[in-house]
This record gives C-alpha cells, structure tokens and sequence, in this order.
C-alpha cells in the first residue's frame, strides 16, 4: 500500500484535496489491501453511526424541552414536528403520521414556492407531487441552488434498492425506490428557515449512513440510476 | 431564528454528543440539561451569525470535563473509571482483538476522554478536523493523532482490526 494509515483515514474522513482523493480511489480500485482498509474505516463508522442513531432519533425529554420552550409558548410547527417523531416510535399508526406530517406542510408552506408532498399508499409514506418528481429525475450534481427540493445523497441500502435523501422548505427525509414510487423510510421536519438546515443536515446524513450498503452514489452512478428508471439490479 | 428555538432544535444532537460521552442516560440528559443552562446564561457571549453548534458542543464538552474532574477530586469514581486506567488507549491493544465485537458502548468506554471525544466529534457528530479542533481548543495535530488512536482502539476491541 502507498498510502500511509493517517491518509487513508483523512481519505474516509473527507479531509483530502480532491486530487489525492482521486489517487486513492483509483489505486483502490487494483489494491485489495487499501480497498480492505477503506472498507475497515468505513465498517467503524456505519458501527458508530448505528449505536448512536436511537438518540438521535428518540423524542426529546420533556425536561430538557421545557427549559427552551415555555408550556404555554409552545408554537404549532414545533408541536407538529413533536407529533412527527413520537408517532414514528410508538406503534406505527401511518396515516397519523400522515397527517401529522401534512399539518407540518400546511403550516410550513409558503404559497408561492412549491412544497414537498406526501400521500399514503399501501398504509405506508410515499412521495407525491414535486417531491416524487425530484426523486425521479433530480440529479445532486445539476440541481438548481435556489431548487425546492434539494437532494442529499443518492445510495443503495441493504435490500438493494435506491434511496435518496432530500431536504425541503417543510420536509427532509430518505425516500427509497419501492416499485414505481417513493416510500419516504425517514422523515423529519424541514427547515422554515435557512437556520434549520445545519442540525437536520446532520441527522439525514447520519440515517443516511446507517441504511447505506456501500458508498453513496457518485455523479456518474447517480444520473445512470436516473436514466434506468432507479431500478435495482 | 429565536436562540432558544435553535436550540432546541439542535437538541437531538447535543443528547447524542452527551450520549457518546457520559454513556449513560440519565448522566448524559443531566449533562445536556446543565448545557442548556449554561447557554442560556451565556447567551450574550453568542454572537448570532456563528454557529450556534459548535458553542453548544464546546459548552457541553467543558462541563463534562469539569465533572470529571470534580469526581475525581471527590474522590467518586464512574464506575468506568477503573477500567479505563487498566486499559485505556494504547492499553487497549492488550485485550483480544474482537473481545467486545458488537459491544460498541463497551468499546467507547475504554477509550480515554480524549480520544472519545474526537472520535464522537468527527466519526459520529461528523465535523471537520478543524471544527473539532476549535471546539476542543487545541491544535489540529492533537486531534489527528487522538483520532488515529481512538480508532485504532476501537476496531481492535470491535474486531474490524486487519
């Protein structure tokens, strides 16, 4: 191997110039050594990643919300995004979290820009409208800045299907292939405010990296993704 | 944005961050609790347009670490605290390779508060070497050098070793 650990480690760490970083994933390519090692860095942190994902998805105590949040002042987008994880935790009750979720929309949404939205199929979460049109023929790398559905990271999780996270003015979630649909596997409340971004950033990738199987998909396998209907293989 | 409503929506991550650095529960909501105190104490020490995360992380972190160390004085120690100075870090390697596969909390607790911590900041709370740097206060080679053998640590115990 010609890369010491230290740079291996800064390559899975994302703390690489982008050439050096290309160096390392071509040499991987014909290195089983340095491909395993990759591999070993990564298997910590999708490890680290799943051991810590209840907390983070757990409901806040009470305790802890009352000191921000006076009883009386609780604000509705606040109490809709409460309602939107203690519902996916207890016995699932999709259509709750369907209207849940699309109370969150109602309120979050601004009139002139296009809000993510979401149906019920089946009895689970599905994409519709823009949201299901993004997912479908929105690609990471081309998107508009100002878009109104940005999306994350495009991967394939465990089962084999394609997965794409997104984040929106009233939504953010992972939805996953599933037949000719979306079915929306994490959701949580957007940002209605650019503030948010940074805190549910961190969250979609974390649950993103905890269905991921492998790497996320890179432009290239993004957009041949796309152009094959997101059908796995 | 409201301070406190950054805040809290910054709660579910700040559990986690507490979470990975007192183990257990109610120790770590306690922390958090103390966080949220603190900062809200402080407010004015937070100047609005920098990052409301990396404070409330540095915060959490130095409370943390003056518990530690007033238990330490009192001479109360976490029930971790013997294991980890019989085995901590490079002591680490003295343990089987995989003895606590799948055990990933068992894992983290043998790993000295500083190399926890930057392994949590960068590995699971995924902040840049710098990011972590500046919320620890000390120099990025620190960080580095902590990260590599925190992590070397734990895919021993964890078995990921090669």
């Amino acid at each position: 191997m010609s890369f010491d650990p230290a740079t291996v480690a800064a390559f899975v760490d994302g703390e690489l110039d982008d050439l050096t970083a290309r160096r390392i994933e071509r040499e991987a390519a014909s290195d089983p050594a340095l491909a395993a090692e990759i591999a070993r860095h990564h298997a910590l942190r999708a490890e680290l990643a799943a051991h810590y994902a209840p907390v983070i998805e757990a409901p806040v105590p009470e305790r802890l919300r009352a000191l921000l949040v006076p009883g009386a002042a609780v604000d509705t987008s606040l109490a809709a995004r409460r309602e939107v994880k203690r519902a996916r935790f207890g016995p699932v009750h999709w259509g709750a979290i369907a209207a849940a979720l699309l109370l969150g929309l109602t309120l979050g949404m601004r009139p002139w820009i296009p809000a993510a939205s979401v149906g019920e199929a089946n009895g689970t979460i599905v994409a519709e409208g823009p949201l299901a049109r993004a997912l479908d023929t929105q690609l990471a790398s081309t998107q508009p800045s100002n878009a109104a559905v940005r999306i994350g990271l495009s991967f394939k999780d465990s089962a084999g299907r394609y997965c794409r996270s997104f984040e929106s003015r009233s939504l953010n979630g992972i939805g996953c292939r599933d037949g000719d649909g979306w079915r929306l596997e994490r959701t949580m409340a957007g940002q209605n405010g650019a503030d948010y971004r940074q805190a549910s950033s961190g969250e979609l990738v974390a649950a993103a990296a905890a269905m991921m199987e492998g790497e996320p998909l890179d432009a290239i396998s993004e957009k041949a993704a796309r152009d094959t209907g997101w059908t796995h293989r | 944005m409201r301070f406190e409503e950054e805040l809290v929506a910054l709660l579910p991550r700040l559990r986690r961050f507490a979470r990975g650095l007192a183990r257990h529960a109610s120790d770590a909501d306690d922390l958090c609790q103390a966080a949220i105190e603190r900062a809200l104490k402080s407010q004015d020490q937070w100047q609005a347009g920098t990052r409301l995360d990396s404070w409330m992380y540095r915060i959490t972190r130095n409370l943390w670490i003056d518990e530690r160390r007033a238990t330490g004085r009192r001479g109360v120690h976490a029930p971790i605290d013997e294991t980890v100075t019989q085995i901590a870090g490079d002591g680490a390697a003295e343990v089987e390779a995989g003895a606590l596969r799948g055990d990933v909390g068992g894992a983290m607790a043998r790993l000295p508060d500083e190399q926890r911590e930057v392994v949590l900041l960068i590995l699971v709370e995924g902040y840049a070497y710098r990011e972590a740097a500046d919320i620890l206060d000390v120099p990025i080679g620190t960080v580095t050098s902590r990260l590599a053998r925190g992590r070397e640590a734990l895919m021993h115990l964890l078995g990921e070793a090669a």
